[in-house]
């Protein structure tokens, strides 16, 4: 005993193990980071940067969705908070918003609010499966993401449409003073999340939520709304990204769910690497979505075959994953000496 | 309420509790039967169930797995990795047909010992575990055939090919050995000391492990296994087109797991279970069936599926719940 408590002040001075298993992702991925920007001379200029922020679009709003999900569930991915079914939901949207002004020659004013409610009844049926059904998230969404891609074949006919309205070209070239508007836009739309998430009431309630449901309960705080609500907000997320899709891509592409879902659950969870309790928040999300996005590009100027890309993201949400839970390991270690 | 409209409530109630999932396999029956002529069809039937053999392999790796209190989204992977390597080892290397089913089985329990050593050895929950496994080994799929182009071996042997399209007294062969590891597993998981273990660990792993039941090796040992059961399903559909797709065992991942939530709803106390999971394949292997029967295009066909599925899902999630 005796021993103990004069071993402690040892415990300030030398980074503890798990604190720097904690860091190791981060480490990572700044080690990488640096490697491109040594291997690649055109990495750090303004151009480049222009292209991650505008290729992190979508996934950023993305993951700003699934954050409040996570938020209001708890981050257990199994029998917390999760959304599997955000990207489906955005190429949903995509894929009506581009049928309807392509194929049906309907005006933005119709497509878009057509879009908007396809992706909010999506929402509408997780927030039931998982609150009035009882089932976990993750069996909820992924069932509803794969009814969902079902659902964006029939619209599409599995084939490509091209969309050249001048809404999503602006969307894809325009600049607002200077500064691409799909990142300004998305800086709102984080602007927007992280006021309700974080300076509101109804945030704080939602995060006493996810923190300890049954503590919310207790304190009268309608623990089944705020789920409900926001799985109905991550729907929302989704369809607002299907505009930034449509703009990334001059179109729907079938398919591109697989990788927007990749990427969503490699940022959102990378994100809680940067905080200093390791749980998900909207810095993390929208950090995160950066980072991701600049390896991809990062490792497309290099030159890295394209197959690649997915292998060394699968490695990277496993380093995350792993030292986060690790550093939580020694955590308990430590205090249970 | 009057009383007596309760007591009837509580009656319906009862019957859905009990009977709900049974109830709507058999009106999906009816419907198929009553909608398209050939559904009946003695052939027709032994279809449906030579084609839910594959399904059922894979959801009985599942269900080792969700017993276990995991998940495994890499079965799809561990399909794949099981016909990759056999194939390569029948086309590359010449290799004896049993070698070449040896080495596939050796290939998917590979991707099982990664889970295994995520799992156990980091400390990874399984979900995140087998969807990083799942994106890696869809990725060196990608890579190992230059972008998802099959490899296709038209002079594998006519032992290796009978796994899949041969027959054993009239049985196809798919059926034989889905019912062989069919009843390997119900012996295993219900009917055996390591199967009490396994469900003591899936529902209290802290208590199983103060019981002395070593939890970690169990978890390995389970995840290994289920991925070799998965490769086995992976050598038939190989044997079968004589060729690897690379990415096809993805297609089986959502029905494997739909197929052991609604076999779990069946069972009394909501236990994941092999006799169930036997009916949630059959039940989706009869609503694929009656859906390709009712000439649909494939898109809508896709969409449908994915419908019932969620339905099918909330329902037997509702009816375990209620009860």
């Amino acid at each position: 005993m005796t021993s103990r408590t004069a071993r402690e002040p040892r415990r300030f001075g030398v980074p503890s193990l798990s604190a720097m298993a904690g860091y190791l992702p981060l480490v990572i991925f700044v080690c990488l980071l640096g490697y491109l920007s040594v291997v690649s001379s055109n990495f750090l200029t303004f151009p480049t940067f222009d292209l991650i922020l505008r290729q992190a679009v979508p996934t950023t709003i993305v993951c700003l969705g699934l954050s409040i999900v996570v938020m209001a569930g708890g981050d257990d991915v199994v029998s917390g908070g999760i959304d599997l079914s955000i990207p489906a939901v955005a190429v949903l949207a995509a894929a009506i918003i581009a049928d309807q002004l392509t194929n049906h020659a309907a005006s933005l004013a119709v497509a878009l609010p057509l879009a908007l409610m396809a992706a909010l009844l999506v929402g509408a049926v997780n927030a039931m499966l998982v609150v009035r059904i009882g089932m976990t998230p993750l069996l909820a969404t992924l069932s509803t993401s794969v009814a969902v891609v079902g659902i964006v074949k029939v619209v599409t006919s599995s084939r490509r449409i091209n969309v050249d309205h001048p809404a999503v070209v602006w969307l894809r070239d325009g600049t607002i003073g200077g500064v691409s508007s799909g990142v300004v836009l998305t800086l709102v739309f984080f602007g927007v999340f992280f006021f309700i998430a974080h300076r509101t009431r109804w945030g704080l309630n939602l995060q006493a939520v996810g923190g300890s449901r049954d503590a919310a309960e207790v304190s009268g705080i309608p623990v089944s709304r705020f789920v409900a609500l926001s799985f109905i907000i991550a729907g929302f997320a989704g369809g607002l990204a299907a505009m930034f899709i449509l703009a990334r891509g001059s179109g729907s592409t079938p398919g591109t769910e697989e990788n927007l879902l990749l990427e969503m659950v490699l940022a959102t969870f990378l994100g809680s690497a940067f905080s200093p309790r390791r749980v998900v928040t909207l810095w993390g999300a929208i950090l995160g979505a950066v980072l991701v996005s600049a390896l991809s590009i990062g490792f497309k100027s290099i030159g890295v075959n394209v197959f690649w890309t997915g292998c060394i993201k699968g490695a990277l949400i496993l380093i995350v994953v792993a030292s986060a839970s690790l550093s939580a390991k020694f955590d308990r270690r430590k205090t249970a000496i | 309420m009057s009383d007596r409209a309760e007591h009837k409530d509580r009656g319906i109630r009862n019957v859905f509790v009990h009977y709900g999932f049974l109830i709507i396999i058999a009106s999906f029956f009816a419907f198929f039967a009553f909608y398209t002529g050939s559904f009946l069809n003695a052939s027709n039937l032994l279809n449906i169930v030579e084609g839910s053999s594959i399904l059922l392999i894979l959801a009985l790796g599942m269900t080792l797995v969700v017993a276990l209190g995991g998940i495994d989204l890499s079965v799809g992977i561990a399909f794949d990795m099981g016909a990759a390597f056999a194939i390569v080892a029948l086309k590359e290397y010449d290799a004896a047909w049993y070698v070449a089913v040896l080495i596939g089985i050796g290939g998917g329990a590979l991707v099982g010992l990664l889970n295994a050593f995520l799992i156990v050895r980091l400390s990874v929950s399984p979900f995140l575990a087998t969807l990083g496994t799942f994106f890696i080994g869809s990725s060196i799929q990608r890579i190992f055939t230059n972008g998802g182009g099959p490899i296709s071996y038209r002079r594998a042997p006519q032992e290796y090919r009978n796994l899949a399209t041969g027959d054993l007294f009239g049985v196809p062969m798919e059926i034989v050995i889905a019912a062989v590891i069919l009843i390997a597993y119900f012996i295993f998981l219900e009917r055996s000391i390591f199967g009490k273990r396994i469900h003591a660990i899936g529902l209290q792993k802290t208590a199983a492990r103060v019981a002395g039941i070593p939890v970690q090796r169990y978890v390995a040992i389970g995840f290994i296994i289920a991925a070799a059961t998965c490769a086995i399903g992976g050598i038939i559909g190989s044997a079968n087109l004589r060729m690897f797709t690379p990415l096809a065992g993805f297609s089986y991942l959502l029905d494997a797991i739909a197929a052991v939530f609604i076999g779990a709803s069946m069972h009394p106390r909501g236990r994941p279970n092999v006799l169930g999971t036997l009916v949630g394949v059959l039940f989706l292997g009869m609503v694929a069936n009656g859906l390709n029967l009712m000439g649909l295009d494939f898109n809508t066909k896709d969409a449908l599926s994915g419908l019932i599925l969620v339905a099918a899902l909330a329902i037997s999630v509702a009816q375990k719940r209620l009860r």
